[in-house]
């Protein structure tokens, strides 16, 4: 099991990622989210990252995989709520997270999924 | 007071000035940049940008780079930054105010700015940021007949 909550609200994932997540549980939540992804109909994945203070090259890069990965499974994937020091960080690292949807909040993030499933085109990435 | 501690607080009030960060609508930001862009200046401008869009939720920021007087590469670059981390809050960054010279010196150096949204103005960008952001802004018809 990993320590990533994930929550299925109607077609929706839901995974709020805590603060202080080691490099065993950020592999953990990949595979689990995924299986979730292969098992369940769902069609969107939101990731929280709110609670994320700082972040390294490893949870960087395979926070993009996580979320390039979810897509290959049909879903549409968004990451929420990226911390202004984490953005610097990832961007000085070069991890722009290219393909990958961000958006300012959880709410924010849920609303582009609404609209993605509702067939309207979306402002995002 | 000695002239160490005047070069610090003269460098305070510097880094007070340049780097404005405007809320000009409901989810807009402006950032006008005024004089020449290094290393340290980005840096602090991509703090409290990232800091203001968090703060405001904005969802679109203009940069204005009419008032930096040469943008080489070293500048594209920083301005790519600030693209790159914008976009991880989610806020999309229009850059306005490229003159013929920079658009012709950006493209020699092979710094193309591509997938960034560039505009002449500051009013060109505004307009295209109200547009996504599907506001419609109308003149009446009174203010029509007067003008």
């Amino acid at each position: 099991m990993t320590d990533v909550p994930i929550i299925k609200v109607g077609s929706t994932l839901i995974a709020t990622i805590h603060e202080n997540l080691t490099d065993a549980e950020a592999f953990a939540f990949q595979e689990v989210l995924n299986a979730r992804l292969e098992r369940f109909d769902a069609t969107a994945v939101l990731i929280d990252v709110t609670l994320v203070e700082t972040i390294d090259s490893f949870l960087g890069r395979l926070l993009k995989e996580i979320a390039l990965g979810a897509r290959l499974l049909g879903a549409n994937t968004v990451i929420a709520g990226i911390q202004p020091a984490v953005a610097m960080t990832l961007v000085e690292l070069g991890l722009d997270l290219d393909g990958v949807r961000t958006v300012l909040s959880t709410e924010r993030g849920l609303a582009l999924l609404a609209r993605d499933a509702a067939g309207q085109p979306s402002r995002g990435h | 007071m000695s002239q160490s501690a005047t070069i610090i607080e003269q460098r305070q009030t510097i880094d007070a000035l340049e780097t404005p960060v405007i809320q000009i609508w409901d989810g807009v930001l402006a950032l006008p940049l005024i004089g020449s862009v290094d290393t340290r200046r980005a840096q602090l401008m991509n703090e409290q940008l990232l800091h203001r869009i968090v703060e405001t939720g904005s969802e679109i920021v203009l940069v204005d780079i009419s008032g930096v007087p040469v943008v080489d590469t070293a500048v594209s670059r920083h301005l790519l930054e600030t693209v790159a981390a914008a976009r991880l809050l989610g806020a999309d960054v229009i850059i306005v105010g490229l003159s013929a010279t920079t658009a012709m010196t950006l493209v020699q150096l092979g710094e193309s700015l591509s997938g960034v949204t560039t505009r002449t103005t500051m009013a060109k960008g505004l307009q295209l940021a109200l547009k996504q952001l599907g506001y419609v802004v109308e003149r009446t018809a009174d203010a029509e007949r007067s003008a």
